[in-house]
């Protein structure tokens, strides 16, 4: 197809309008919402119990709640909404083509990249939505199970410090969804193939190869939330790790721009 | 409204795997008239419609909406409005949260919203998820989204699937209206029938070639005439132009060129007794069956 540089009337504040009014409109974000919260809950109540625990039996040395790194990886705990932030890209776009309705979309924008990249755009908010939401119900839950602990003192800058990197995170990972749903466009292969990736072989590659853990995408989340996990791998900078989600998510993209998204819909 | 644009497929060819769904086809649309694109299933009308839109890169050829190609339009909803047969709808979106997202994408005030779900006749539905609508209810508000931008051309696939008479009849005219407000308006049928009263032009198509492609009335002059019976078949033969009377298998003569009334009037005047006297346009179905049955020769009128 030939390119004409045409002027056009439109701005892309419009075209990510219109991919928030896609969130806003179907139910599909508050399932995952309620998910998100309800994982952040369970999270941290259960390291509120295995430092507890921690200390009778033989089990793995978790920091305990006497310690100002065992208070911050309570705390930290309510930073998890970044998986249901990755689904909920995944979902967003391959619902798109599971339903159809990218025909319309690619009708009013015949530059298909740039629909992809307005939901990028879209899902990184909603993705930063679901994190502020994770953490204020599990910062709210940390401080009402501390009440009950003799525990070490919390900062607010660190408070701060672990909500921004949850927040980040979390966006970045939308991001990075919306660019597996657009190469993957099988919603169930899309996700299946997400959540094996995260849960089982990128866990354990960050777990036993942490050298090459870092470099994944799972790794440069960690560096992004500078959660210090039970090992002691050191991951990236902050920014070092969101520029490389950053750039997974566009390599991703652009793979898709190259194959998938070319292809015919019909 | 965005003046109505022709539409122009030139060679046109389309290879999905070993199957060539569309092969070398080229004909023209002009706007203010309601053209049908007709072919039984799986004669690449749906192809064309979707290479035309840009949704489906075409292996050779081109296809223009007025000097352009789609994806170069730089208001494309406002130019051409389209109603595709699997344009999907989310079902737990509501019609109007549907529109509302369309009209967004495409940089179209969203006032149009409900002044096109009233004019689809879908305004008590406007608040409805999708999941639950009715095949002709999803007719109707792809209609809608195709008449959001208050587009000059309208591609419009099988758009009378799952109406009621009711639906089609006012879908008729609908079309009408639109062709005669200078629109360009092409609709894509299996069934000649159901477009007969509706288009002007027809472009007909088989195995993915071009059959005919010419306006209604030449379908009809050589699908059509007059069917007469009468115990006298030489006396009226005589009483009519030569050359114009052919005697058909069930003992009735067809007449072409003329209409019933002057048949009529002839064997009034040479005293002929007739029998019955009918226009033979019953078989415009026929002849587009036999267009698109006979192997597409790309016979181009």
């Amino acid at each position: 197809m030939t390119t004409t540089a045409v002027p056009r009337p439109d701005g892309r504040p419009r075209l990510l309008r219109a991919e928030l009014l896609k969130v806003a409109s179907t139910r599909m974000w508050v399932g995952l919402l309620i998910g998100a919260v309800l994982y952040v809950a369970l999270q941290v109540v259960s390291l509120y119990f295995a430092t507890l625990t921690a200390n009778t039996g033989g089990g793995p040395t978790v920091p305990t709640l006497r310690t100002a790194e065992g208070v911050r990886n309570l705390f930290a705990g309510a930073g998890g909404a970044y998986l249901f932030a990755l689904v909920v890209g995944i979902l967003g776009m391959t619902q798109e083509f599971r339903f159809q309705t990218i025909t319309g979309a690619f009708l009013a924008v015949p530059r298909r990249g740039r629909i992809v990249a307005a939901k990028m755009g879209a899902y990184a908010l909603v993705g930063a939505a679901y994190a502020l939401v994770g953490l204020v119900v599990g910062y709210l839950l940390a401080v009402i199970l501390l009440a009950f602990t003799d525990h070490a003192p919390i900062g607010l800058a660190t408070l701060g410090q672990i909500a921004g990197g949850a927040v980040l995170g979390a966006a970045l990972y939308a991001v990075l969804g919306v660019a597996v749903g657009t190469l993957v466009r099988n919603q169930i292969a899309a996700l299946l193939g997400a959540l094996v990736w995260v849960l089982l072989v990128e866990a354990l590659l960050v777990a036993f190869l942490p050298a090459v853990g870092r470099w994944l995408p799972g790794g440069a989340l960690s560096a992004v939330l500078q959660s210090t996990g039970l090992g002691n791998a050191t991951y990236l900078p902050v920014w070092g790790g969101a520029l490389l989600l950053l750039g997974y998510a566009l390599v991703l993209a652009g793979a898709a721009a190259a194959t998938t998204l070319r292809r015919d819909v019909s | 409204m965005t003046q109505g644009l022709p539409l122009a497929v030139d060679g046109l060819t389309k290879q999905f795997g070993p199957v060539r769904a569309v092969d070398d086809l080229s004909f023209t649309v002009a706007p203010g008239k309601v053209t049908g694109f007709l072919g039984p299933n799986g004669a690449g009308k749906t192809t064309t419609l979707r290479c035309l839109l840009g949704l489906v890169a075409p292996t050779a050829g081109t296809t223009r909406i007025g000097d352009r190609d789609y994806r170069d339009l730089p208001r494309p909803l406002h130019t051409v409005g389209a109603a595709l047969e699997a344009t999907g709808f989310h079902p737990g979106r509501s019609a109007r949260e549907h529109l509302r997202v369309l009209a967004l994408s495409g940089g179209i005030a969203l006032e149009r919203v409900d002044q096109v779900l009233a004019q689809v006749g879908l305004s008590q539905a406007a608040e409805r998820r999708t999941g639950g609508f009715s095949l002709g209810m999803r007719q109707r508000l792809q209609l809608a989204a195709a008449m959001l931008g208050d587009p000059g051309v309208l591609l419009l696939d099988e758009p009378a699937n799952g109406l009621d008479p009711e639906g089609i009849a006012w879908l008729r005219g609908f079309l009408r209206h639109l062709a005669g407000q200078g629109r360009t308006v092409l609709v894509s049928s299996h069934v000649l029938a159901e477009v007969e009263q509706t288009v002007q032009d027809v472009v007909i198509i088989a195995g993915g070639r071009l059959v005919r492609a010419c306006p209604l009335a030449e379908l009809r002059g050589s699908a059509g005439g007059v069917v007469v019976r009468t115990p006298d078949p030489e006396a009226l033969r005589a009483a009519l132009p030569p050359e114009s009377v052919r005697a058909q298998d069930d003992g009735t003569l067809l007449v072409s060129g003329l209409e019933p009334h002057a048949v009529g009037h002839a064997a009034f005047v040479a005293g002929v007794e007739l029998h019955e006297l009918r226009a033979a346009t019953t078989e415009l179905e026929d002849v587009f069956l036999e267009l698109t049955r006979a192997p597409a020769t790309g016979a181009v009128a």
